[in-house]
This record gives structure tokens, C-alpha cells and sequence, in this order.
């Protein structure tokens, strides 16, 4: 009965590096440490599984060899004019470089779910800049913390309890040493355990970080409230934030989902930079999928963009507005699609989800969903970080060595190597 | 009957321990085929705990299983991530990429004995 200690979960972008995992036969019976969702993950990561590759002939999809199901995705890559190959966020880092190589090869766009997610705060950091620390540094270190549009009391579970509110740290002795301001448009599980909830009108974020850089300036506004929010409470939170001695503001996809999307995020990195004129303060997305942060970092690397990079001249482009998945399928653009551990069917507006089922289309994942079920190729791969080992970049831009714990199902093998598979036969193809 | 809300798309625990268990699961359709309302739009709606509603906008409609919370004011209406949010979320990008999750202005009436689709439907629904 091994028992896996210090054992890192590959859900969100927390990446907690503690958890124990108990496996008896090959299964997975216990998990300690670990959140609601990570338990659940490790527990039922058999559970609804893509057993067999699968190809799509006469309508249905019917069981392929291994070798089948990679000829007939390379296929669909090389005769498209312009493929798509997205997701990756949810898989490590040597995949994710693979997916890219492929991209090259075949000329595709190669984009990752950070365009649904934090998409625009990466535009906007590209042109403000970012005042930024490790989670290890807020923990010893921030006396306020901020969390903006976001709510790990059901996203980030353990956030606040292991990096950013409860944790003692160097120089901050727990919970009662943190002021904790929460911003969103209701109030939940997170605004419940602030000291100080400021409850903002839905979409009109953009305003009150403006009021708020407005009053840290010195100018006192002749108005009752800006966004729904009373000027001395705005007035008091800009105090609150100019007197701290660490400050950090977490923002979430209620920041770059709402109207104003990359000028929210943009307002809100001037805000920091303008309060590192009275005191220190940094700021953070939460990063949503365990490696969001890991394809972003690894896009980088080998074309010089995070997301939504189009090789069809051959070389990478990275154009706002073009390439960006939800786009390319809405103005059905693209004409096959390889997805590889995501589910955009499910996560996608339909407009643009609908396209997916016009196209040839293949999925690679671990498990049943609304992608692969309506896919021409499914291949089955390994979970990373439970069924084979990889690294993954944390929210903060730490990367991570992920553990394998227990065997994949019989003949099914991690992305990477799948991956490696469709670029030995697309060049044999090509 | 109907009301206009602004809706909020967004995570919740449940929907990422049922996802976990597999999209295909009933838990999964359980915890995020759902809206939840104020208990004054609820209230205006004649609809509590569990009852079916429609949610539509321009793009599209969708039934799901109504939750009324305090959490909420009037006016705000809050859907898990998901397959039946999207149904009714456009894929405008306004050329940033990211489509407008939340704010999103949409009608709510009741829509008693019709049933929330599955996932298999969703999937016949995207088919055409």
C-alpha cells in the first residue's frame, strides 16, 4: 500500500505540493491535504474515462488502433488550410511544447485556454507592466491583501489558507495581521471572511479603480458614489491601501470577463503602480487550470507570444483580435481543430462552439466530454501529474515537478509521447 | 411573467468536484444546469428551489434548474461555468478574444414541466 507524500495537484493554478495520496491496487483509495476538488480529482480520475482511440466512420465513432487514430489525425492536420490546435492548460509543459512544434509543422494557429480567461491580462500587463511577487513572498510579507473579482472560496479552495490570509509567515503572524478587502458584484464565500467587502455594480469595475487612483492623487470627487460604491468607502479603501506595508491585489476572471475586459486590468496595474509611490504592492492573476501559467510560459519560449499564435506564413505571428480561438471558430475561420486536454464545446459561447461540430475535429483527453463527444478522432491519454510525471508553472511563474502515482489504463500513453506520434507521421505524410 | 437580469457566469466547488467525477455524470448537470436568482426576482417569478426556468438572450435560450440566494441582489442572476450558460452567452469578442462571460443582460421566465437538457442533448442542439 505506497503512500505518495508531498505530492503536487493538477487542478488549479495553486499547484499545492502537499498532498498525500494513499494508492492499494493500483487505485487511488485516500487523499489527505488536499481540497473538495482535489480530493475529487485523485479520487475519480478513473471515473468516465476515454479507454480506446476512437475514429468516426459512418457517423459514429467506432474503436481504432492507436496507430489508426494518429493516421487519421494527421490526415485531418495536413489537408486543412488552416487548423486550429487549442487547449493545453490542463496538461505539463513538454506536451504543451510538443502541440506547438505540431502547430509549426502543419502551419496552424496554437492557442491556449488563457484566451478565455486571462487573455486580456495578459494584453494588458504587455502594455502597462506588472509589480509582481511569489507567493512565498505575500505569504512572509502582505499586511493587506486585495481579491478582486475573483472568489477562491470556490475556485482557488486552499488559496487562502496556504498562501494568502491564514498562513503565519516571516513577518506577518497569521490572519490577524492581514486586512482583507474583497471587490465583486455579490457577495461570496471570499467577501464573507473580508474585513471590508465593497460591492461593485456588475461590470463597472473600470470606474471605481479609476476613483480610487483619482483619490490616492489627491482629487476629492464631487459625487456620492462611483460604480455603486460610496466615496467614503472608496476613500477608505484608498487609505486602507496607501498605509499598508505589503499590499497585493489578487484579481480573477470577473476583472477580464466584464465589460472593459483588458482596460479593467490595465486600470488596475496603474493602481499598483501608482500606490508603489506610498508603500510596496504587487499584484496577481489567479490563474484558473494547473498550467495555464506553464503554456503561456512555454509559448514564450518558442515563438515569443503566450497564446494565440498563427504559423500558417511559417513563422509566428501573434495578432489581438485574429487568432484568438473563440474568434477563429465564430467567423469560422479555422477548418479542423485538434484539441488537446480541454473542452471548448462546453466552455466556448455555442456560436463559436457550434463551428466545432462543422469542422473536422480531434480530441486527445483523459476523459468523456461534450469535445470528444462530438469528435471525428479521440485519442485517450494519461492524467498528468496522477498518471505520468511533467512540470507545471504555478499562478505566480514557479514551475513544479509533477509526480506520477499510478499506471495509466493499458496502451494509453501521456500527450507528449501522442503527440510525438502525430509529428513522425505528419512528416512522413506532409 | 419574466424578469430582466444581468447575468454572472463563474466557478462554484461543486461544478469543479462534479467535473472531476466526469461531464458526462449526473452530479455534473446537478450543480451547474442551474441559475440562481434573488428571493425577489424569485419571488416576482413565482419560482423556488429547484423549479425549472428559461434563460434567453439574442443568441439563445436554455432550460435549468432555478437556486434562489441571498447572496444575489435584485437584478443579478448567477450561472455556474458550463455548457448551459454558454447556450446563452454570444461569442463577440469585441476583438480582444474573450467573450463577455458576465453582465450579461438575459430574460428569465418560468418554465414549469420542461426539461433541462443533458449533455447529450447540448451536444445534438451544437450537431444541428
Amino acid at each position: 500500500m505506497p503512500v505518495y507524500e508531498d505530492v503536487v495537484c493538477p487542478f488549479c493554478g495553486c499547484l499545492c505540493d502537499d498532498i498525500v495520496v494513499r494508492v492499494e491496487d493500483g487505485r487511488i483509495v485516500e487523499v489527505k491535504n488536499g481540497c473538495g476538488i482535489s480530493s475529487s480529482k485523485f479520487r475519480n480520475h478513473h471515473r468516465n474515462r476515454i479507454l480506446k482511440p476512437m475514429v468516426r466512420k459512418g457517423g459514429k465513432l467506432v474503436e481504432a488502433t492507436l496507430e489508426e487514430a494518429v493516421d487519421e489525425l494527421a490526415r485531418m492536420l495536413v489537408e486543412a488550410d488552416w487548423p486550429l490546435i487549442y487547449g493545453l492548460s490542463s496538461t505539463e509543459c513538454d506536451a504543451i511544447s510538443k502541440a506547438i512544434e505540431l502547430g509549426e509543422l502543419v502551419g496552424a494557429v496554437v492557442d491556449n485556454t488563457a484566451s478565455v480567461c486571462h487573455g486580456p491580462t495578459i494584453l494588458a500587463l504587455q502594455a502597462v507592466g506588472e509589480s509582481k511577487a511569489t507567493l512565498g513572498e505575500m505569504k512572509n510579507r502582505a499586511d493587506l491583501v486585495v481579491f478582486w473579482g475573483c472568489n477562491p472560496t470556490a475556485s482557488f479552495l486552499r488559496h487562502m489558507a496556504r498562501y494568502s490570509v491564514l498562513p503565519k509567515g516571516m513577518f506577518i503572524q497569521g490572519r490577524k495581521d492581514r486586512f482583507v478587502i474583497v471587490v465583486d458584484v455579490r457577495r461570496t464565500g471570499t467577501a464573507r471572511l473580508a474585513d471590508m467587502f465593497v460591492k461593485v455594480k456588475p461590470g463597472r469595475d473600470f470606474e471605481l479603480v479609476q476613483a480610487l487612483r483619482a483619490v490616492l492623487r489627491g482629487y476629492d470627487l464631487s459625487v456620492e458614489e462611483v460604480a455603486g460604491v460610496p466615496m467614503d468607502t472608496v476613500r477608505e479603501m484608498a487609505e486602507k491601501m496607501k498605509a499598508c506595508k505589503f499590499g497585493v491585489v489578487f484579481f480573477g476572471v470577473g476583472v477580464t470577463m466584464s465589460p472593459g475586459r483588458h482596460m479593467n486590468v490595465e486600470a488596475l496595474a496603474r493602481l499598483v503602480r501608482d500606490l508603489n509611490s506610498h508603500t510596496k504592492f504587487v499584484m496577481m492573476p489567479m490563474r484558473g487550470h494547473f498550467n495555464v501559467a506553464g503554456a503561456n510560459t512555454v509559448s514564450t519560449w518558442q515563438t515569443g507570444y503566450p497564446y494565440a499564435v498563427d504559423f500558417s506564413r511559417g513563422y509566428p505571428r501573434y495578432g489581438p483580435g485574429e487568432f484568438w480561438a473563440v474568434d477563429l471558430l465564430a467567423r469560422r475561420e479555422v477548418d479542423a481543430a485538434l484539441i488537446v486536454a480541454s473542452d471548448p464545446a462546453a466552455h466556448f459561447p455555442v456560436e463559436a462552439a457550434r463551428h466545432l461540430a462543422r469542422i473536422p475535429l480531434a480530441v486527445m483527453d483523459c476523459k468523456v466530454n461534450m469535445t470528444a463527444m462530438m469528435a471525428d478522432v479521440v485519442i485517450p491519454v494519461a492524467a498528468s501529474g496522477i498518471e505520468c510525471e511533467g512540470t507545471a508553472y504555478r499562478m505566480d511563474g514557479v514551475p513544479i515537478r509533477l509526480k506520477k502515482i499510478v499506471d495509466p489504463p493499458e496502451g494509453v500513453l501521456p500527450d507528449r509521447e501522442v503527440l510525438e506520434m502525430v509529428i513522425r507521421r505528419v512528416r512522413e505524410v506532409m | 411573467m419574466s424578469v430582466r437580469v444581468m447575468l454572472i457566469t463563474g466557478r462554484t466547488a461543486k461544478q469543479g468536484m462534479t467535473m472531476e467525477i466526469g461531464k458526462t455524470a449526473e452530479e455534473y448537470r446537478r450543480a451547474v444546469a442551474v441559475v440562481e436568482l434573488s428571493p425577489s426576482d424569485a419571488e416576482k417569478l413565482g419560482v423556488s428551489d429547484g423549479d425549472t426556468v428559461s434563460v434567453k438572450t439574442d443568441v439563445g435560450s436554455v432550460v435549468v434548474w432555478c437556486k434562489v440566494s441571498k447572496a444575489l441582489d435584485e437584478g443579478v442572476a448567477f450561472m455556474p461555468y458550463g455548457p448551459w450558460a454558454n447556450a446563452v452567452i454570444s461569442s463577440h469578442t469585441r476583438g480582444v478574444g474573450m467573450p463577455q462571460f458576465k453582465s450579461v443582460e438575459v430574460e428569465v421566465s418560468p418554465a414549469p414541466g420542461m426539461d433541462v437538457p443533458t449533455l447529450e442533448d447540448l451536444v445534438q442542439m451544437l450537431r444541428g
